[in-house]
């Protein structure tokens, strides 16, 4: 071990906490500050401030192995939170509203790729990274909002849950087709495969919860810990060689825990694990960022924003009159799903793996700084929602008297 | 009365509870044990947060509304049996000539037999007292006794402060 390594981590979680910190003071999402901080003190510019070197953490196989693991956690976590039971009583209001959410966000990020000149491939990589919303950032916002007692709570909790099965297929394809040897049979092999592999895990999760359940039985949170962290990873990291998604296998590692007596137990003992896995993730994301990059990208970047900013409040709003609310909780749904993050930032990390063409370099670079002004953004609509509201209403009703005038 | 219960993703619980008319109380419980309690007054208003917990005071709370954690009782009603002897709570009246009294001048024990263990003033307990410890208005005496000891010590209290 280098002499510097102990000292290097030392600095990086400290910076992580530094960054932690100011962003509640903000309160704003931890994740944009994760990532900033990350940009700020790696080996990229900014590298100097007056002569004074910035360079503080490199890039280190510490860090990615850990940041792996903030992949694989996020996505357990999304499967153990998953609600089959929710799902399942909502399911034909879920279905239309996600359903919905999918068809106009989806598109217009293939519209994107189409409009600045990606391949297929780069392109359906893009619709994802703009499509997915950031559970973490929405969820934190509800509260804080106290919209979490109201009725819009519903649609925007339903069309994430619909949002986590599809990015869980998504990222299943996805791998399985970026990783193939580019030919349609090698795909189809792959895909198949993954369906075997990811419908073994679901049987399990499904038949098996009474086994799962005494075998994790442990007396102490310590043992308790530790076996589902080397259960998790073991899935995860198998998966992965054989060429599947270790999120995607991790998410169904999370849902066989789902419907067990664990999830109590796993939301308390295993929670600060995960956080400091992910925000290692977040934080090495900015490290391996080349911000300098973005300055090519501005025009996509500010397309993206712009572009799905817009499409989210519009199927955001339909939402919520599916679910018969008036026109300014409607407006709140729309506003409450534009956050994205996490989920972004794992398909790019994805890209980034592939490493070919646009996916080694702009696209990761540009959900970088997406999720840097859609984190921010998103959560300062959530916090001005009522504002914003007024002010579409003033706008729509003066338009609607210079049409008529 | 309904009570709706759903899953918050992230968060936890969520429990409505229906307080009549469309006004209603939600609570969520986080995954870390914290509670926060909203009020909705309709369907189409904003839910106002009322106060957050901990979940130890949650509990804590919970058992008073309950009726589980803290029973009031009259104070001459309760007795604690100890063998023979038995444990009584007497309040001191205000007017009662034992105030002002230190314990040894008053001579409980050599005028009925009970030994004081501790005096309840207000908030604060004085586990067995000291001779020279002074009786005060309100004071509740915490006395050990037989039967008959206790009924002359009550006697005691009681017919000096008719007396006067």
């Amino acid at each position: 071990m280098s002499e510097t390594l102990l000292l290097e981590i030392g600095i990086a979680l400290t910076g992580i906490a530094v960054a932690g910190a100011v962003a509640n003071r903000l309160s704003l999402s931890v994740i944009p500050a994760y990532i900033a901080m990350g940009i700020l003190i790696g080996p990229n510019e900014p590298s100097t401030i007056a002569g004074i070197s910035l360079t503080l953490v490199d890039q280190r196989e510490f860090i990615d192995v850990v940041a792996e693991l903030g992949i694989v956690f996020l996505l357990f976590f999304l499967g153990v939170e998953f609600s089959i039971s929710q799902l399942l009583n909502d399911r034909r209001r879920i279905a239309t509203i996600g359903t919905v959410d999918f068809l106009v966000n989806f598109s217009l990020g293939i519209g994107l790729g189409i409009a600045f000149g990606y391949s297929l491939l780069e392109t359906f990589f893009l619709a994802g990274i703009v499509y997915i919303s950031s559970s973490a950032v929405i969820s934190k916002s509800l509260i804080e909002s106290g919209w979490v007692a109201n009725a819009e709570s519903g649609p925007i909790l339903g069309t994430l849950v619909f949002e986590d099965i599809l990015i869980a297929i998504y990222l299943a394809l996805l791998t399985a087709v970026a990783g193939g040897g580019g030919t349609v049979v090698d795909a189809a092999v792959a895909i198949g495969g993954a369906f075997v592999f990811l419908g073994g895990l679901t049987l399990i999760a499904w038949y098996g919860s009474s086994v799962i359940e005494q075998v994790f039985d442990a007396d102490s949170d310590e043992l308790f810990l530790l076996r589902i962290l080397g259960v998790t990873t073991l899935v995860a990291g198998f998966a992965l060689t054989i060429g599947l998604s270790e999120a995607v296998a991790a998410f169904f590692v999370g849902t066989a825990f789902s419907e067990t007596n664990h999830i109590e137990r796993i939301e308390t003992v295993v929670t600060p694990a995960r956080d400091f896995f992910a925000a290692v993730f977040f934080f090495s994301i900015g490290l391996t960022t080349e911000i300098t990059l973005l300055t090519d990208l501005v025009w996509l970047l500010l397309a993206a924003v712009l572009v799905t900013t817009v499409g989210k409040m519009v199927s955001g709003s339909l939402s919520g009159r599916i679910y018969r609310l008036d026109r300014r909780r409607s407006m709140r749904v729309g506003v409450g799903l534009v956050p994205r993050g996490e989920f972004s930032l794992v398909i790019a990390t994805l890209a980034a793996s592939v490493g070919t063409g646009a996916l080694g370099g702009e696209i990761p670079v540009f959900t970088v700084g997406y999720v840097l002004v859609m984190s921010v953004v998103g959560t300062l609509l959530i916090q001005n929602a009522d504002r914003v509201f007024e002010g579409i209403t003033a706008v729509s009703r003066a338009t609607r008297r210079t049409e008529t005038g | 009365m309904t009570v709706y219960e759903a899953e918050v993703p992230g968060v936890g619980h969520k429990f409505e509870l229906e307080l009549g008319d469309e006004e209603r109380l939600i609570v969520i419980i986080h995954h870390d044990g914290k509670r926060e309690i909203y009020l909705r007054p309709g369907e189409n208003q904003d839910s106002e947060k009322l106060f957050s917990l901990t979940g130890k005071l949650a509990r804590q709370l919970g058992s008073i509304l309950e009726g589980a954690y803290f029973q009031p009782v009259e104070m001459d009603d309760i007795q604690v049996p100890l063998g023979e002897a038995i444990i009584e709570w007497i309040d001191v009246d205000p007017s009662a000539p034992l105030v002002g009294q230190s314990l040894q001048e008053a001579t409980i024990r050599e005028r009925t037999g009970v030994s004081i263990m501790a005096i309840q003033r207000g908030e604060e307990t004085i586990a067995n007292p000291q001779p020279d410890t002074t009786i005060e208005a309100n004071d509740v005496l915490v006395s050990l006794g037989t039967r008959d000891e206790q009924q002359q010590f009550a006697a005691l209290v009681d017919s000096e402060s008719i007396d006067t």
